[in-house]
């Protein structure tokens, strides 16, 4: 150690060397400690997380675009903050997965076959078009890098509603007159107004033309059924974050309710009671991915570039599907997951072992499987996406009237 | 306010100029030769210069003024030998009866008052659906209830208020169906006037458009749509398709100056689209100019639909006037 011996004082002082910080802008489905952990160990650099609920995490990235260097969020979240001007496209040709991401995001759907869904399939904002609009048609740059994703139903009470029976559950359960006062609905006026929607149509109260792009005047019928049923008591209430939904389930207030994949695991002994819904209808489906911010330039932005490319290599990718999200290039995290993780939550088999989570907790007991099954079972039934609709300004102030008409929903 | 004569917010403004340049010549207040020239006499009346230009015809019709080989008009008849004087109003003992002068200043509030109205009116259309309370629009103005009626009426006119089923006035909501019809509306509407107007506009401010934008100075898109509106569409010999497209637009430019002021980013495609227009019609490719518009409308719709989802994120805000009520 030559070094040392020639300049001892070297060790009594501070390295001087200053970390290098990477700020990701999102909401907790994909801003996990586990991955922010792996991150930093794989990079070098700090990586920061700013973890916030979908609609304030939608405006800061419209209106403060200087502080944050990534943006993690969903496709239906993009125009916005992508007609604001807050992002950048991103280079497809530095994206070394690029081959690899899932014909789900590139083409809109498994195979050639398959119904793309209503709404706001990714690849209809995949790529920026020489106008500076988001279109499907492909092109050398991208708005956002595809990454984790699902399909989401509702949970129910199996105690009101019994077995789901082969033919599968029905959004209708979700409005149904059985479950009466013990009602749930997630508040975000892009994901919560279609679990509505699509219970409505279901149980025949309202048809819509487009249900993923719907008029003025299916938006009122809508909210005027809801308000009707507010009326009548048929809500709890709505909630914000996931961990809401759960406390309704562990307090055993509600018996149908909007809820997300991870939450399954996180109902402790209601867990038998409450499950996940199979809807013979069809899932409405999301798609999460990364941005990058309109201000990166230089280093800043190779680190950016860095930390997308580190999302496809799979470790991420394994944390996500611990709780029940499916990733882009699924055959590059197979590595990362036991024979077991794999088989329970891409091929729908039946848990051969108990399962862990991110966090070590166990969230499958052995035997148990998957509700809809493998991967291309249940990508190919979305009946519609997350959506931004042409008149979301409408819908979201109705949608916003009728849910501070509701009040929370306190377990 | 109008309390004595409630109709004199409602003469047109170059009948009342034409009055008090009529009682001052009459009155042999100005001298035969005296030159005429629209910009001092609406710095006078404190009105703008179209109202002057029109009144000065007037009284050109009438034989009380007339043209000669400079700038303006001569006061009294072509005689030979008659010498223009070039000296300003106020050094002659220039009158403006006080009748007139209530109805100058009426004039000017009225203006004042429906401007700020209208742009509030437009404004609130993308919060939603509001009725528009008549008494209290007069108290938040401080006008009579007539005048709030006149102003009313104009919104109506020019599609910004509608009477709802109870007789009620109505405002909004703007929404995204609103929208893509009022873009039909301009990509029929907006093309055809430019090519009626091909032979009637201003080149020589196209060109200085045309070098403003080179030269990088224009940096507000909504302005070279201004400019396309003032020198080129405005120029079609048709005012009732050019009055269409006048107040087809009041809502969109109201939107677009709402998301303006949160401070929404520079559309530099739309800089770069009407800087290639602008080109077209510098060089008369009327017809390149024309499809070329239309194309630009078609992108500029699927923009102001982005946009449109944008506001969303803005909160109801606090300074809705409090004439307006929510349905």
């Amino acid at each position: 150690m030559p070094a040392i011996t020639r300049n001892p004082h070297k060790l009594s002082s501070p390295p001087q060397v200053k970390r290098r910080i990477l700020r990701v802008r999102g909401t907790d489905v994909t801003l996990l400690d586990e991955v922010r952990q792996m991150a930093i160990a794989d990079l070098g650099f700090d990586i920061q997380h700013e973890s916030l609920d979908f609609l304030t995490c939608q405006h800061r990235a419209a209106m403060d675009p200087m502080n944050y260097d990534i943006y993690e969020q969903c496709f239906h979240n993009l125009d916005i903050v992508w007609y604001w001007g807050a992002l950048q496209p991103i280079e497809t040709r530095r994206i070394k997965q690029w081959d690899n991401i899932g014909d789900l995001a590139k083409t809109g759907g498994i195979s050639k076959y398959t119904w793309t869904g209503h709404g706001d399939a990714p690849v209809r904002k995949l790529y920026v078009q020489p106008d500076g609009t988001l279109g499907q048609q492909p092109m050398p740059t991208i708005s956002m890098l595809p990454t984790a994703h699902n399909v989401d139903s509702f949970g129910y009470d199996t105690r009101l509603f019994g077995a789901e029976g082969p033919e599968g559950s029905s959004w209708a359960w979700l409005l149904d007159r059985r479950a009466r006062g013990r009602i749930a609905l997630v508040d975000e006026p892009a994901i919560g107004i279609f679990d509505a929607a699509l219970a409505a149509e279901a149980n025949g109260d309202l048809t819509f033309q487009d249900i993923g792009n719907m008029t003025v005047d299916e938006i009122d019928s809508l909210m005027a059924l809801l308000e009707t049923l507010r009326q009548q008591g048929f809500f709890v209430g709505s909630w914000v974050s996931p961990d809401q939904a759960e406390a309704l389930v562990h307090a055993d207030r509600v018996s149908v309710q909007s809820m997300w994949s991870p939450s399954y695991a996180n109902l402790g002994p209601m867990k038998d009671v409450f499950r996940e819904s199979f809807p013979r209808e069809g899932y409405r489906a999301w798609h999460g991915g990364a941005s990058l911010a309109r201000h990166l330039t230089g280093s800043k932005l190779d680190m950016a570039y860095d930390y997308l490319n580190w999302w496809l290599t799979g470790p991420a990718g394994a944390v996500m599907a611990r709780q029940g999200h499916y990733m882009t290039n699924a055959e590059g995290l197979r590595e990362y997951l036991s024979p077991e993780e794999w088989g329970y939550w891409y091929d729908g088999d039946i848990a051969r072992c108990d399962l862990k989570g991110p966090d070590g907790r166990i969230v499958v007991r052995q035997g148990q499987r998957r509700p809809g099954g493998a991967y291309r079972e249940r990508v190919s039934r979305i009946a519609l996406w997350n959506t931004v609709m042409d008149e979301y300004n409408y819908a979201a102030r109705s949608w916003n009237r009728f849910i501070a008409a509701l009040g929370a929903a306190t377990p | 306010m109008t309390g004595k004569q409630p109709n004199s917010g409602q003469e047109p403004l170059y009948d009342t100029i034409s009055r008090i340049l009529r009682h001052n010549i009459t009155s042999g207040r100005l001298p035969d030769g005296l030159v005429l020239i629209e910009g001092p006499i609406a710095k006078v009346m404190q009105t703008s210069r179209a109202p002057v230009q029109a009144s000065l015809r007037m009284l050109n019709a009438e034989g009380l003024i007339h043209r000669f080989r400079g700038r303006g008009y001569l006061v009294g008849p072509a005689l030979p030998g008659l010498r223009p004087i070039r000296k300003a109003l106020d050094e002659f003992d220039f009158e403006i009866p006080s009748s007139s002068r209530s109805a100058l200043a009426v004039r000017g509030t009225w203006q004042r008052v429906y401007d700020k109205v209208e742009a509030e009116i437009a404004a609130c259309q993308i919060f939603g659906e509001f009725r528009v309370i008549e008494t209290e629009l007069a108290n938040h103005l401080g006008v009579s209830r007539t005048v709030a009626r006149d102003v009313l009426s104009r919104l109506n006119e020019r599609g910004l208020i509608r009477k709802g089923a109870t007789s009620h006035w109505l405002a909004g909501p703007l929404t995204a169906r609103t929208l893509r019809e009022k873009f039909e509306l301009r990509s029929i509407m907006e093309p055809a006037a430019l090519r009626l107007a091909a032979d009637w506009m201003d080149h020589a401010q196209i060109a200085r458009v045309c070098d403003q934008i080179e030269s990088g100075m224009t940096k507000d898109a909504a302005e070279l749509e201004d400019a396309l509106m003032k020198y080129c569409l405005s120029r079609a010999p048709n005012s009732a398709l050019v009055e269409i497209i006048t107040n087809n637009r009041l809502l969109l430019s109201a939107m677009d100056k709402a998301l303006s002021d949160l401070g929404l980013p520079v559309d530099t495609v739309a800089l770069d689209q009407y800087g290639t227009l602008f080109r077209l019609i510098k060089s008369h490719q009327i017809h390149a100019a024309t499809e070329y518009l239309r194309e630009h409308l078609r992108i500029l719709s699927y923009k102001s639909l982005a946009r449109l989802k944008i506001v969303a994120l803005i909160p109801e805000s606090d300074s809705i006037p409090k004439y307006l009520s929510r349905v």
